[in-house]
């Protein structure tokens, strides 16, 4: 058998093209062409979810505060080490990435935020989280972002509302009752096997044959356009796992993919024991991750399209276990980060003081958060997906 | 146009074509040998086949229910979603009434159920028997029984729905997409209609009326007053006609392409299995008989599902003993976008053009790029035999220049199954 890479490298039959902007591609015609167009006028959320309840005091830490040194005699960070965000809070020093972007004007902190009678179970909170209700008689299945998309925002009837990156299966966030969603993991999902003409349009008539023959055709020259990526190196990521899975969303927003909500997951945040290393090592890979995505979109000038939420399913403990660790909490801070986002603080730093059963309160509800990045953000009316009306926050720049 | 029977004329000659697409739309599509038979019969009678389930002629197997049930038990012991869809596809390839099949996966589409959230296998492959031994009933007979099936009260909730505490899940999805569609009911009759299937749920796997979660009070559905239990309601739905109209909107959404059938042939559609008891037998059989359904407009119109398109690549190759394992085509067919017991959500795969995305494009071109080196390794293809692939793929174009300047590298088989016609049925 011919060895496809080289093939594919070489051979005039796949060219290497660059990435071209789906209303310039020449197969696109007629509404179609309008349709690619405005769809490239459409706002994008990208969203990443920390998975097993981040560590949010040693996350967004709150250097001047004698509690916290108190609360964590072995974990606690050092107020030399911090990375200072103000005179009270900084970064876990690991957060190098995510101090530039907040240095760069494109990350916000949303701090405090949860739920009313917060639920430390992994599984009930993330699923509180996914289908914004914190009652689980409405943990149907269907999240927030596919209700979002359940009724006919989509502008072209074939695209995917929704994209999972990575290999884990499609989180219930993103799923709909008519919302369509798809997971894709990294790599071999767009690889052609082995190199293949296109079908010349000439050869298929009839509205459905030259639609199955530009689509087809659409498809190889991504899959073209992924490889040829792959092996220049264009956009500069890390070699972890989040990266990876953000590149691949990223490809997918170059090449005109057309969907508006991408979903990435990190695992590996439930801290119980000896957590200082694993969890610098997991905010390191999300921060580096984030700001890698961000300057792809920058450079690639999809950077006025482009918003990311991050979340965990809640916070941990304030006081250190015994174990050298953190067992499961409640409020944690919240990041949204883009061109547009109104950089810095949102809300205070939760009390150190004022607990409940020895967990951060919460001062702002999730799903303003929701609200706002629907109603701001994505243009989607936040009542009809979240049931009622919430407080909004100032999340975009005046 | 009409209902009226299909006879051949000079415009819509009984041809290859026709064969093919006989086949490809209904029954995953022919062998060879099963298309020369056909063609030189009456069109009615290979209708008639098709629908008896006397239609292959290759890849049965002897004993095919007893190696279908050890394949299914071993699938339910593992717990594996992907072999009890591997089990499902072996069905679809070797049944000698691959109809119950294509029917079968119909209804698991309309009253998609996710085994996920299930959470037990055991109740999805019941489901599926439901399926199949419904699959020609009276829709009344799918309804009932789907109103007591564990998988799908697990999947909507009914267990959460109780006299107090109503939740709408189930009984939304029984009127919005089950029974009648959007515009024949109001949110008042949901919320009545969710009282009524209070005390529905599932107990040790089977259905279980739990009298003491049941709301006994008064009920208003769809203007009906009575003290309607879980039982009634589907019989109140059944009498509408919004009802016919939904399971006539089902079979033309199964059997025709987009924009075959007018709004007034599908009513016409649904008075007449009003007048014939709901039955989906008389609806299939009136539709795989008719002219509509040989029309030049029905040919090569819709983009064919994966399970059709893996199956029927399968099926004209006639690769019965050296083909793919069933599980790695039941993986291929999830990657290509149709996870079988895992459908998108509630509405189940949305179909048409929505099977064609990137990922699945490809995947449907990795797919035949292995089948196509597998085939090569054993045989060569002379021109007829290319000629009838042609023609059982939906009669795609090989490129010329394919051959002229890298005949070594381009397989012409890849190409032949992954061309635009080979996309449709």
């Amino acid at each position: 058998m011919i060895n496809r890479r080289k093939l594919v490298q070489n051979s005039g039959i796949v060219s290497l093209a660059p990435f071209l902007p789906a209303f310039l591609h020449n197969s696109v015609q007629g509404d179609e062409k309008e349709n690619a167009a405005l769809r490239d006028e459409k706002k994008l959320l990208v969203v990443i979810q920390l998975t097993g309840g981040n560590d949010g005091l040693n996350t967004v830490i709150p250097y001047d505060n004698e509690l916290y040194q108190r609360h964590r005699p072995s974990l606690g960070i050092p107020a030399d080490r911090v990375l200072k965000i103000n005179s009270q809070i900084g970064f876990h020093p690991s957060m190098r990435a995510a101090a530039d972007l907040l240095e760069s004007g494109r990350l916000s902190i949303v701090q405090g935020v949860g739920y009313p009678n917060p639920n430390r179970s992994h599984f009930e909170s993330m699923a509180i989280w996914h289908h914004a209700h914190v009652d689980s008689r409405h943990h149907d299945g269907n999240g927030w972002l596919g209700r979002s998309f359940d009724y006919g925002t989509s502008v072209d009837g074939a695209t995917d509302a929704t994209v999972a990156v990575g290999d884990a299966q499609i989180p219930a966030a993103i799923r709909g009752r008519r919302a369509k969603a798809i997971a894709l993991a990294a790599l071999d999902d767009l690889k052609l096997m082995s190199a293949i003409n296109a079908p010349k349009q000439n050869d298929y008539q009839g509205a459905l044959a030259s639609f199955v023959a530009r689509t087809i055709q659409h498809s190889y020259q991504v899959s073209k356009d992924w490889e040829a990526e792959g092996t220049e190196g264009a956009a500069q990521y890390p070699a972890t796992k989040l990266a990876g899975d953000l590149r691949l969303a990223a490809q997918l927003i170059k090449s005109g993919a057309g969907s508006r909500v991408y979903y990435a997951s990190q695992p590996g945040y439930d801290t119980h024991a000896v957590q200082a290393r694993t969890h610098g090592d997991l905010l390191r890979e999300f921060s580096e991750a984030l700001k890698a995505f961000l300057d792809d979109m920058q450079d690639s000038g999809l950077d006025d399209r482009v918003l990311v939420l991050a979340f965990s399913e809640f916070g941990r403990r304030v006081t250190e276990n015994g174990s050298s660790g953190t067992d499961h909490g409640a409020a944690g801070p919240v990041f949204l980060a883009g061109k547009h986002i109104a950089a810095g603080c949102v809300g205070s730093h939760p009390s150190l003081v004022d607990l409940l059963d020895g967990d951060l309160k919460m001062s702002i509800d999730f799903r303003q958060i929701y609200a706002s990045l629907l109603e701001q953000w994505l243009g989607i009316e936040s009542k009809r997906v979240l049931s009622q009306v919430y407080t909004q926050l100032p999340i975009l720049k005046a | 146009m009409s209902w009226e029977p299909y006879t051949p004329t000079s415009d819509q000659p009984w041809d290859s074509r026709r064969t093919v697409h006989l086949h490809r739309r209904t029954v995953f599509g022919a062998c060879w040998a099963e298309i020369e038979r056909d063609l030189e019969g009456d069109p009615q009678d290979a209708i008639t086949r098709v629908l008896q389930g006397k239609n292959r002629l290759g890849g049965l197997r002897p004993n095919f229910e007893s190696k279908s049930r050890l394949i299914c038990n071993t699938a339910l012991d593992t717990g594996s979603v992907d072999r009890l869809a591997a089990w499902w596809i072996f069905r679809c390839l070797h049944s000698p009434f691959p109809l119950e099949e294509r029917l079968t996966l119909m209804w698991h589409n309309h009253f998609a159920t996710g085994a996920d959230k299930v959470g037990n296998l055991r109740l999805m492959y019941r489901q599926n028997e439901v399926f199949r031994k419904h699959s020609q009933s009276q829709f009344g007979a799918l309804l009932t029984n789907m109103n007591e099936d564990p998988a799908l009260l697990v999947w909507l909730d009914a267990p959460l729905n109780k006299a107090g505490r109503p939740n709408e899940n189930l009984a939304r999805e029984i009127m919005e997409l089950f029974a009648l569609g959007i515009g024949h009911y109001t949110e008042q009759d949901i919320q009545e209609a969710a009282r009524a299937l209070t005390g529905s749920t599932v107990k040790q796997l089977k259905y279980h009326f739990n009298q003491s979660a049941h709301d006994k009070g008064e009920k208003e559905i769809l203007g009906e007053r009575g003290h309607w239990t879980p039982q009634d309601l589907p019989q109140i739905l059944l009498q509408r006609e919004a009802a016919s109209k939904r399971i006539a909107w089902r079979l033309v959404s199964e059997f025709f392409g987009e924009g075959v059938v007018s709004s007034e042939l599908r009513d016409e559609l649904a008075a007449g299995l009003r007048s014939n008891g709901l039955s989906i037998a008389w609806g299939v059989e009136t539709i795989l008989r008719s002219m509509l359904f040989f029309s030049d407009a029905n040919i090569q119109s819709r983009v064919c599902d994966p399970v059709s398109f893996v199956i029927s690549t399968i099926r004209s190759l006639e690769l019965w003993e050296n083909a793919p394992s069933t599980l790695a085509m039941a993986v291929w067919i999830k990657r290509m976008g149709q996870q079988l017991f895992q459908p998108p959500n509630v509405g189940g795969w949305s179909g048409g053009r929505a099977w064609l995305s990137t990922k699945s494009v490809i995947t449907r071109s990795n797919f035949a790029s292995v089948i196509s080196e597998h085939v090569n390794a054993q045989t060569t293809a002379p021109t007829d035999q290319i000629n009838s692939l042609r023609l059982l793929l939906g009669g795609g174009e090989v490129s010329t220049n394919a051959r002229d300047a890298n005949s070594e590298e381009i397989n012409w088989l890849h190409e032949l199954l992954a061309n635009p016609n080979a996309f449709l049925h």
